[in-house]
């Protein structure tokens, strides 16, 4: 039998954490610009958008995100399109986190007085311009906290894609303890990693926090 | 007789089955000043807010120097609000921006004026209202009255031709009031075209060339301050007044 030295384990699950912070970074900036449209499309006044926006945040949210990953994976298959675990998983993980972006969002919006949409649309602003210059910043300062409480979840939520055979960090660590049989150990590696990738976003968040509510005395 | 530069006919708003606008026609000549008083819920702050599109009425026409008010067309809507200019009582200054941006926001946006010169122009707009120093100054580190003079001058900064004042002064701190009538009247003076929803009598008194009487959703009496206040023709009106006094 070889023998694997934790230096070996802690190798393999870097190279494996690579693949988490690849799918964590679809997650994000797919799911971020998606949910921005669909935020848009949610605030707009056509109540056809509005119903369609809100039904499908009603059905990503709730459903499993390991449902979304299966079906991701065969529905992708049935209707033709030649899948990969990545191509599945990032549309997954992209379509969960709109949904739910959206929604956190709307929230973030929705907190801002009605007057600030009533006097930037006595000036004449457009919708888009209102949202832009008048809403959206005020909006976005609130939203950071909840947003990156998200964030978080989605870079957990990375390890159901081992489902569908994606390597990522925690389907890492379960080959190498298939072949070490160190669970423990493995697997405290691999929660570690997982720290050390979560705490840093946390961080930053929270400077990022503290910037913006400087920025106006 | 001109054009009026407002022309309100047959204007009738309900929210839901609540018919809060019967019926309003209401003409508005440049440089005119209308008090518009009345009880809570007679419906005046509703037809100030449909003069600017902020509320959609059901039936009825609003015109605004020759442009429709036409709720489904943005363009249109964008064009009338150029020439609506309006003022709330909660102020609603934009909080993440500092004063002279809050001023020049809309100049550069929807007027596409040059940066330099909504600059220059802001500055002369806050002198107007006797706030040239508080360019740089956020918001929330203003007085009421400061709040709602900012207020007045990011409308003016669309060169509005006429001016809606929804109880502009009814949020602040009585000694706080006098800077912000003052102002109102300053423009009444330079002949601004004005429509104000207000609970100053001695200032509609004072300033308005009109007043309008709200009742129940119908312009009820209207006409020069002296008779309406002096000579009051409805026991409404005569109501009203007594009840203030």
């Amino acid at each position: 039998m070889v023998d694997f030295s934790l230096w070996d384990i802690f190798r393999n699950l870097l190279l494996a954490l690579r693949w988490t912070v690849a799918l964590s970074l679809i997650a994000f900036i797919g799911g971020g610009l998606m949910g921005l449209l669909l935020l848009i499309a949610r605030l707009s006044h056509s109540k056809l958008l509005r119903l369609a926006v809100n039904a499908y945040v009603q059905v990503f949210q709730g459903t499993p995100l390991l449902m979304q990953l299966f079906l991701a994976y065969f529905g992708m298959a049935l209707i033709g399109i030649e899948t990969s675990p990545w191509l599945a998983a990032g549309v997954a993980l992209t379509l969960y986190s709109s949904a739910f972006l959206t929604e956190i969002w709307r929230g973030c919006v929705e907190a801002i007085p009605k007057g600030q949409w009533e006097a930037s649309q006595s000036l004449a602003l457009s919708f888009i311009e209102q949202l832009r210059y008048v809403i959206l910043p005020q909006a976005f300062k609130i939203s950071i906290p909840p947003t990156v409480g998200f964030l978080v979840q989605v870079i957990k939520g990375t390890a159901l894609a081992s489902v569908i055979g994606f390597v990522e960090l925690t389907k890492a660590g379960t080959m190498i303890t298939n072949a070490t049989f160190k669970p423990f150990l493995v697997y405290s590696c691999v929660a570690i990693l997982y720290f050390a990738l979560c705490f840093p976003v946390s961080y930053f968040a929270k400077q990022l926090e503290r910037k913006v509510q400087r920025g106006h005395a | 007789m001109h054009e009026p530069l407002l022309a309100i006919q047959g204007l009738r708003k309900s929210f839901g089955d609540n018919e809060v606008l019967k019926g309003i026609d209401l003409q508005v000549q440049t440089g005119e000043v209308i008090a518009i008083i009345g009880k809570s819920g007679s419906g005046k702050s509703t037809l100030l807010r449909c003069i600017n599109g902020l509320e959609t009425f059901q039936t009825g026409t609003l015109t605004v120097d020759d442009q429709a008010l036409l709720h489904h067309d943005a363009k249109a809507m964008r064009a009338l609000r150029q020439k609506v200019g309006m003022i709330f009582q909660s102020f609603n200054l934009f909080p993440h921006l500092r004063v002279g941006e809050n001023i020049m926001l809309a100049p550069n946006l929807v007027k596409q004026r040059d940066k330099a010169i909504s600059k220059i122009e802001a500055q002369n707009l806050l002198t107007r209202v006797g706030l040239a120093e508080k360019f740089d100054a956020w918001p929330d580190q203003l007085s009421g009255g400061q709040q709602q003079r900012v207020a007045i001058a990011r409308a003016l900064a669309m060169s509005p031709q006429i001016l809606l004042c929804d109880e502009i002064t009814s949020a602040l701190d009585p000694e706080l009031v006098g800077e912000v009538l003052r102002v109102v009247e300053h423009l009444a003076d330079e002949g601004m075209t004005l429509l104000m929803v207000t609970h100053e009598m001695n200032f509609a008194r004072k300033v308005a060339d009109r007043v309008i009487f709200m009742h129940q959703g119908r312009v009820h009496e209207s006409g020069k301050p002296e008779d309406l206040f002096g000579n009051p023709q409805t026991a409404e009106l005569v109501q009203f007044l007594s009840a203030l006094r």
